[in-house]
């Protein structure tokens, strides 16, 4: 018995030890360039730091959470963050849902229109934000869209430099370019819904609302809640789009927080106190990671 | 270790931002960093002769071939100091930046780095590049235009040297002016050159329902102070005080204030884009443009009916134009600063900066090269090369310069969309003083 123990045991320490090689790779890379520069962000944090001048750092304790708790821009770019997040995230998740549904079936074609909506995920952010700047021109001579308004005898709409639709043009394209990587998931989880579900739910007169109500919904609630979360921090960390079209503004419009940690830090060169935004960006990511996952468990 | 524990405080948050999505910008910032490493082991190699190794933006053919042919001449010509040049790319306005940066924590620098005009004083006072003096003596100095050796001098030493200089002037379209019923302003006399309120009032004249009046936006980061700056010294205003210390009673002055409601007469009237589309001029979507030295070639070679005239002037006749261009400094961290020196004397002799100044097209820094190049003697370059030597002001100098550009443009655009320009110009001075404050106060 004590011999049939040990050599459980000594198995499992072999196990354990083989586990560990053959996940070090990933382990190291992860704290290289995850947990080390984690510690050191909020290690930094507490100091006042120039950034080319790492030779004159000097500790100041709380003062740059002091000054970030009385910064207006830092609530500014907090209130658009989750301005942005509250709006897209239901959007580019409806809108992934629909078109998932819509090409789905095993009809002949559908693989090209799936294939079509995928197609901006493939492409750069970057690309896209450029393009999509041209498309939202003010100037209806360039401005495809404001081109169309126009033609149909509507006013010209300057999309990115009002501080009212700014943010809101951005949430649409953002929208638009990311749906099709959550449709594919979405996808995934239609396939995964068994059949004979559907052809009860026929034999008992359901028509296609009803199936879709009691049938694929309660189907993908495990998918939606992975796709919300994704979604989720996806969007807090919004940075390309208004980098590239709007540079933060009109008015701080669309200055988000990795915006501002990004301006702060390497335009500004304070080092120390872009820091302390990341952490606390940081702790507000973790803290809702977990909010949501326990909202979606007890559910 | 401390270094490298420092460029891992670096490099910490890059990769948190990193880790925290798609961001381009900090991802290169990873990346450069162990690229500067490689870099520090090269530069001191064979014995007897001294390394040099200089960074600058990667360039046109035109600009690449004049370095390698200078270089392969100079390192035959000094088998004991060798040169080496890196391009680096500048994939977006910051990247080349937030290198110098990366290397700068790590101690990795080249000896020879090219900065942008209004960064001197930053590099200066923070250390990473030093004096050249020694190597440019004041009687060498004269022959370089004054808004060069203004813009290269910080704390009354140089710290830069650049080999071409860049201008500002209006550009308009003959057909659409003869259109309007308004005389071609002059190219010969400043005297005659469009005031403010004749810029302003014939903007209004030239708007039409197919073009704008003008063109003022060239981009929107440091497009705004380079080329709408002068119009705040026209103004009588001024960015920060003389030592470049304080913002707060100069940026913010009724002069400043005055002059920002001014400009914004163009955008809010509808006189010109906020948002111009590419080469709007160019296209004819635009009856005028202030334009700069680098705009001459594409016109010349369009089939545009076009004029120049000088950057407009203050109603009082006050003239001023932008001015300022990339610079080469030696780095702290240089091994062989003085052999760096005699490279840079040699680069930047009234030849070789012609020869410079002719293929990257720019005006050249010093009045001698003119002599050997073509075609700065009349139009459009000919009055680019007056205003160097006449009304060319440089940037604000001072070590948080990117501070005020960054807060400026943002203003301005703020402005430009509505906001009150008094408030919007108190908040870039609250800024650069609190930033000022913090890093330089002695």
């Amino acid at each position: 018995m004590e011999a049939k123990l040990s050599k459980k045991g000594k198995r499992e320490y072999g196990d354990n030890i083989a586990g560990f090689i053959m996940s070090s790779p990933a382990l190291i890379l992860l704290i290289a360039f995850l947990i080390i520069p984690i510690i050191y962000t909020v290690y930094y944090s507490f100091f006042t730091y120039q950034v080319v001048r790492p030779d004159n750092i000097k500790f100041n304790a709380f003062n740059n959470y002091v000054k970030l708790f009385k910064d207006a821009n830092f609530y500014v770019a907090l209130k658009n963050t989750i301005y942005f997040t509250v709006i897209v995230v239901p959007v580019q998740c409806i809108l992934a849902l629909i078109l998932a549904l819509m090409v789905s079936s095993k009809k002949k074609g559908v693989a090209v229109f799936r294939t079509l909506y995928y197609s901006p995920q493939i492409t750069s952010m970057v690309i896209i934000a450029v393009l999509w700047t041209i498309l939202y021109n003010s100037n209806a001579n360039t401005g495809l869209i404001n081109a169309f308004l126009k033609s149909i005898g509507l006013q010209p709409i300057d999309f990115l430099n009002n501080p009212k639709t700014a943010m809101n043009s951005i949430i649409f394209m953002s929208a638009w370019q990311g749906a099709g990587y959550q449709m594919m998931i979405f996808i995934a989880g239609l396939n995964a819904i068994p059949g004979e579900q559907y052809e009860a739910a026929s034999v008992d007169g359901a028509d296609w609302f009803a199936k879709l109500i009691y049938v694929t919904l309660p189907g993908l609630v495990n998918t939606i809640k992975y796709v919300l979360m994704i979604t989720l921090i996806q969007a807090m960390k919004l940075f390309t789009q208004p980098y590239i079209m709007t540079k933060g503004g009109p008015r701080n419009a669309t200055k988000t927080l990795v915006f501002y940690i990004y301006e702060q830090g390497f335009q500004k060169g304070n080092f120390g106190y872009a820091c302390s935004i990341a952490t606390v960006f940081f702790i507000i990511v973790v803290t809702l990671s977990i909010v949501v996952k326990r909202i979606s468990r007890t559910n | 270790m401390k270094r490298v524990f420092k460029t891992l405080g670096v490099l910490a948050l890059g990769s948190m931002l990193a880790a925290c999505g798609n961001n381009a910008g900090a991802t290169k910032q990873a990346d450069t960093g162990s690229e500067g490493s490689t870099q520090a082991s090269e530069s001191k190699s064979a014995e007897g002769v001294a390394n040099v190794t200089i960074w600058s933006p990667t360039d046109t053919a035109a600009i690449e071939a004049w370095w390698t042919e200078k270089i392969d001449q100079w390192n035959k010509e000094n088998p004991d100091i060798q040169v080496k040049r890196e391009a680096i790319d500048r994939a977006d306005a910051y990247a080349y930046e937030n290198k110098i940066t990366t290397a700068t924590t790590s101690g990795n620098l080249p000896d020879i780095l090219y900065v942008d005009g209004p960064m001197v004083s930053y590099y200066a006072a923070n250390g990473i590049t030093v004096p050249l003096d020694s190597y440019f003596p004041a009687d060498d100095l004269k022959d370089f235009m004054p808004s060069t050796v203004q813009a290269d001098t910080y704390d009354g030493k140089l710290y830069a040297i650049a080999p071409t200089e860049s201008s500002v002037a209006l550009f308009y379209n003959k057909d659409y002016l003869d259109k309007a019923g308004i005389p071609y302003p002059s190219d010969t006399d400043i005297k005659q050159a469009w005031t403010w309120s004749q810029f302003l009032d014939n903007a209004k004249k030239l708007t039409t329902a197919d073009y704008v009046g003008t063109n003022i936006i060239m981009d929107k980061g440091e497009g705004i102070i380079y080329a709408l700056g002068q119009f705040f010294t026209e103004g009588g205003a001024q960015f920060v005080s003389d030592d470049g210390s304080k913002a707060d009673g100069y940026i913010n002055s009724d002069a400043s204030v005055k002059t920002a409601e001014y400009l914004n007469e163009f955008i809010k009237n509808g006189y010109a884009n906020l948002d111009p589309v590419k080469d709007e001029f160019l296209n004819g979507k635009a009856a005028t443009l202030l334009g700069g030295s680098w705009n001459i070639a594409d016109l010349e070679k369009s089939n545009l009916n076009w004029g120049v005239s000088y950057f407009p002037v203050a109603d009082d006749g006050k003239a001023a134009s932008p001015t300022g261009d990339w610079a080469a400094a030696i780095t702290k961290d240089s091994k062989n600063p003085d052999a760096a020196g005699k490279f840079l004397q040699w680069a930047m002799n009234s030849d070789n900066i012609a020869s410079y100044a002719s293929a990257v097209a720019k005006p050249a820094s010093r009045t001698s090269s003119y002599d050997k190049m073509e075609g700065w003697d009349s139009g459009a370059r000919a009055l680019m090369k007056w205003q160097l030597q006449n009304t060319g002001v440089s940037r604000p100098r001072t070590p948080s310069y990117s501070v005020l550009s960054t807060d400026f443009s943002t203003a301005m655009l703020n402005i430009f969309s509505g906001s009150n320009a008094k408030d919007e110009l108190d908040n870039v001075a609250k800024n650069f003083d609190e930033n000022y404050e913090m890093y330089y106060k002695k």
